[in-house]
């Protein structure tokens, strides 16, 4: 079996990652500022709020908060931070996770502006900045990068003219989390959602979010969380933002992917993977009928290309690779459904691959020789 | 060919939002049952050059898809049209 599908979920893990994971189930139970069951004060918590900050760039990393996946990390900030949608502007590049909350959240009415992307998935910072000029809007939202296409938006011109107008800038870092650099405190970005499950090399149900001390930010939910147990009632600006019992052995094998990647550096990382990008565009590029988007992004890009074909729809293909070839890849619209229209992928929309740096040449060989004999 | 047992697809998104099943045949699909198979209402595609060849059934209201010797194959339908699920069990159960 070949696995393309890293954009979904990371596999393999690092042996690191799976070890840590395995001895974190042995050791006795730690839970966050309770019953820590171990006497060496080790906290992998703070050890991994610590990490994730150097790989993020954010200094303060006290106000790194762990959730179960970007999609709960962006509802606590869409919600905490008490965003209504007509005062949003975003990107028709984004993610479920971040529409859905604009449009469904309790109390949260009216649309959001979505500014347009063009063919590769790029959004221009000009028909940003002339949205943002109109005084509207208090939050900008910005997919880093984006799931479908791979397109790698400037966050630091486009934070810039977000703080330009005094919105409130928030990343979605979904996707470039651990495989490109993110550097949020650079960026000017009040807000980073991010999933451990992905380039950060943790298991499902891991993740969080950053978020910049001094804003006013209500938690999305209420509950115990080991410090002042006598507490009822919370003054604005004193809440606590983990109530329950977190997840320590998700946190440690997301503390040891992380770990994994500061080793490496997320530029060998990038690389690598652009290297595996670069040589599966151009093979695609000689099979007729195939239309690869983002054909004309330069630079840095994510690791996902994807491509739609003349003779079957994405879901055909999908099967066909997985079933007859063993290739598992991921057809429809990725959960991003209002790019397709500017992409030019419709309803439909396209068979993605996406790789991990656990990915070969070799898988990439095999895979166009299998487009080949499909087509 | 005998239809033995009817899972809900975990792909079910990739099929664009309609609903689909994975229909369990309790033997691999053979030339014979994916004849059988074509004889249900719609277009027929059937790419037989692959070394392990995939077949298609498509109409507006259903697709069925598979590939020769596995023991299921995939039947997505229109959330209206759910009912020729049963349908097609009951014609080859």
């Amino acid at each position: 079996m070949i696995y393309l599908n890293n954009a979904a979920t990371s596999y393999p893990k690092p042996d690191i990652v799976k070890k840590t994971f395995e001895e974190a189930l042995e050791l006795l139970p730690s839970g966050q500022f309770r019953s820590a069951g171990v006497s060496d004060n080790s906290d992998v918590f703070s050890l991994c709020r610590k990490r994730l900050g150097a790989l993020l760039g954010i200094a303060d990393v006290n106000r790194i908060f762990f959730s179960s996946g970007s999609t709960d990390s962006l509802n606590s900030i869409i919600y905490g931070l008490k965003l209504k949608a007509d005062e949003v502007i975003t990107t028709v590049t984004e993610h479920n996770s971040v529409l859905r909350p604009l449009f469904n959240l309790p109390g949260v009415k009216g649309k959001p502006v979505l500014l347009p992307c063009d063919k590769n998935g790029y959004v221009d910072p000009e028909t940003f900045e002339k949205e943002a000029k109109q005084g509207k809007a208090k939050a900008f939202i910005l997919n880093h990068c984006s799931n479908v296409t791979g397109a790698v938006q400037d966050a630091r011109d486009l934070g810039e003219i977000a703080k330009r107008y005094g919105m409130l800038f928030i990343i979605d870092a979904s996707q470039s989390a651990g495989c490109l650099e993110v550097m949020t405190d650079k960026w000017q970005a009040d807000a980073v959602a991010f999933t451990g499950h992905k380039s950060l090399m943790g298991v499902q149900g891991t993740g969080g979010f950053y978020v910049r001390r001094g804003l006013s930010f209500i938690p999305l939910r209420f509950g115990g969380t080991g410090l002042d147990s006598s507490r009822i009632l919370y003054e604005d600006g004193e809440y606590e933002y983990e109530a329950g019992t977190q997840n320590a052995p998700g946190i440690a094998a997301l503390s040891a992917g992380v770990n994994w990647i500061l080793e490496r550096e997320i530029r060998e990382i990038e690389d690598k993977e652009r290297k595996l990008t670069e040589k599966l565009i151009e093979g695609l590029s000689d099979i007729k009928g195939v239309h690869v988007i983002g054909q004309e992004i330069k630079g840095i890009r994510g690791p996902v290309v994807s491509f739609y074909s003349d003779m079957l729809p994405p879901s055909d293909l999908a099967y066909i690779l997985q079933n007859s070839f063993g290739i598992v890849t991921r057809a429809g619209l990725h959960c991003a459904p209002l790019i397709h229209e500017y992409i030019g992928s419709g309803d439909k929309g396209t068979l993605r691959v996406s790789f991990s740096p656990f990915n070969t040449y070799e898988d990439v060989d095999e895979f166009i020789k299998a487009m080949r004999e499909i087509s | 060919m005998t239809i033995t047992d009817k899972r809900k697809s975990l792909e079910a998104c990739t099929e664009s939002g309609w609903d689909a099943f994975d229909l369990m045949t309790g033997e691999p699909l053979s030339d014979e049952d994916i004849e059988e198979l074509k004889c249900m209402e719609g277009s027929f595609l059937y790419m037989k050059q692959l070394k392990k060849p995939f077949f298609k059934v498509e109409n507006h209201d259903y697709v069925i898809k598979g590939v020769k010797g596995d023991s299921f194959f995939r039947f997505a339908v229109h959330k209206d049209k759910v009912s020729l699920v049963d349908e097609l069990m009951e014609r080859f159960g």
